[in-house]
């Protein structure tokens, strides 16, 4: 027996879930994205990219609500860490979750990255998303680089000296890379912002493309094999799942019908 | 695909379109990465510095000790995009002055009596080359006293010739040595390269002069090029 409350709200979440579908197509999308057809057996170290995936989701979503507080100038910049630290309700946790979140980052890539080599899941046809995927190493490495001179503390100074100078080492072109990234020839103003502007903007515009892609091409070719391969079972599972459906709308009825006729 | 055109594209079509696309691409690419690559444009191209090329005082003859460096702490004017001095003078809305602080190590030379090789060996030493004179006076140097003065003292920038790290100076087993923290490159008094990654020998300032009073002056510019090597310090 099905109370009219209930039945109310199924019809009116069908209406808009049914809207919604029609005018975007979100269900259908969201169904794909979210149903990914994996084996029985499964493995606690294919999830290593999703791990990454959500450490990301996080600097992102810290490294915005830093943001707000966060002064990009020599003479403002560790005063603003130190407000958002003592000052701000929750400072110390949003930076901390920002620190750890980019520490333990830089490890679960590594361990992803040794996944994925070990366990043969560059080979055909993965090659690109194994070139994406250090391509992004490249990129997060950049991201931890640029942002750790953001705290302009001697730890920060220091190491994004030495960090640069690596870089001068390089033939041909270590001197002008490292006159770019210092904005002149010695740290200070200039050397802030441009880091600023790479670590916010730059390097996190092209980290999201890239992640897209990767994704994609997970999807494509599929975590155990390509989805195209578990048709046959897939399509069983949609017509079982299909029969269930109409017979509980059957049992709706008839519990209906046999109240009214009660 | 020109046949399947009604009108076919000719060559001078071709090459205009090459040219248009040229001058339009020029238009397009040449401001957003002149804009960005404006320092190296400054600092490679046109050889300007961002630091002040002003004589900063670093300290007195007098204080140097007779047997080891002593550091000394300097500040140098620097000029980068908002903190070049014009422009906070004229804001009115913020005064602040943006300096780059360096650490000089001053010492007295020791003689070189055999010229190592980078990579294989430092220098041997001999004695210090303080001149007599000093045991008499700490100030009030003639100009010949001066000028022999500027050739006995070590000036050496505190930075790492390897990465940049800050050096110290430490007395190990009874000698004494410039040690640098980071990865261990070690030079001796003269700064001279002893062992470790660093592929030349700490930096001298290569502008020192010294006044009638004792007191001891450099500019930003350090001892590159030549048989020093290629490296620079960059950063500091």
């Amino acid at each position: 027996m099905i109370g009219r409350l209930r039945s109310q709200t199924t019809e009116a979440s069908k209406v808009l879930v049914d809207w919604m579908e029609h005018r975007t197509g979100i269900v259908t999308i969201l169904e794909h994205f979210l149903y990914e057809p994996v084996p029985k057996r499964g493995a606690w170290l294919y999830t290593l990219g999703s791990a990454t995936l959500f450490l990301i989701t996080l600097q992102f979503l810290t490294g915005i609500l830093l943001l707000f507080y966060y002064v990009p100038t020599t003479d403002h910049a560790w005063n603003s860490v130190y407000y958002i630290m003592n000052g701000a309700y929750f400072g110390t946790l949003i930076r901390g979750i920002h620190y750890w979140s980019a520490n333990f980052l830089m490890a679960v890539i590594g361990l992803h990255l040794a996944r994925t080599f070990f366990s043969g899941s560059y080979k055909a046809p993965r090659e690109i998303n194994w070139v994406i995927g250090v391509i992004l190493l490249l990129l997060v490495i950049g991201l931890a680089f640029t942002g750790y001179l953001l705290r302009w503390d001697q730890d920060g100074f220091w190491a994004s000296v030495v960090g640069i100078k690596i870089g001068s080492y390089s033939p041909f072109i270590g001197a002008y890379v490292t006159h770019f990234l210092v904005g002149g020839d010695a740290v200070g103003p200039a050397t802030l912002s441009r880091f600023f502007a790479l670590h916010v903007w730059l390097l996190p515009a092209a980290i999201a493309p890239f992640i897209g892609i990767h994704l994609y091409l997970l999807r494509r070719h599929g975590e155990f094999g390509m989805e195209s391969e578990y048709t046959d079972r897939l399509a069983k599972l949609h017509e079982r799942q299909r029969i269930e459906e109409y017979a509980r709308y059957e049992e709706e009825e008839e519990e209906t019908y046999r109240e009214d006729r009660r | 695909m020109a046949e399947l055109q009604k009108d076919r594209m000719t060559r001078g079509d071709f090459l205009g379109f090459g040219l248009m696309g040229a001058i339009v691409g020029a238009i397009l690419t040449i401001p957003p990465v002149a804009f960005i690559l404006t320092p190296i444009v400054k600092t490679d191209v046109l050889g300007d510095s961002d630091v002040g090329a002003d004589w900063q005082e670093v300290g007195s003859v007098s204080e140097i000790p007779k047997e080891e460096p002593k550091v000394f702490e300097v500040e140098f004017p620097l000029n980068q995009t908002y903190g070049i001095r014009s422009i906070q003078e004229e804001s009115g809305v913020t005064d602040k002055e943006f300096k780059v602080r360096n650490a000089i190590w001053l010492s007295w030379k020791h003689e070189v009596v055999k010229q190592g090789r980078q990579g294989s060996g430092g220098d041997e030493l001999g004695g210090s080359l303080r001149p007599s004179f000093m045991d008499q006076k700490s100030e009030g140097f003639t100009e010949q006293e001066r000028e022999e003065l500027v050739k006995s003292i070590n000036v050496l920038s505190n930075s790492c010739a390897h990465l940049g790290c800050p050096v110290r100076w430490l007395i190990i087993e009874g000698k004494g040595e410039f040690l640098c923290p980071c990865h261990g490159g070690i030079y001796d008094i003269n700064g001279g390269w002893v062992g470790g990654p660093p592929p030349r020998g700490m930096y001298h300032y290569a502008q020192v002069k010294i006044e009638e009073d004792g007191k001891i002056y450099v500019t930003h510019g350090f001892d590159t090029g030549g048989k020093n090597g290629p490296q620079q310090p960059y950063v500091v």
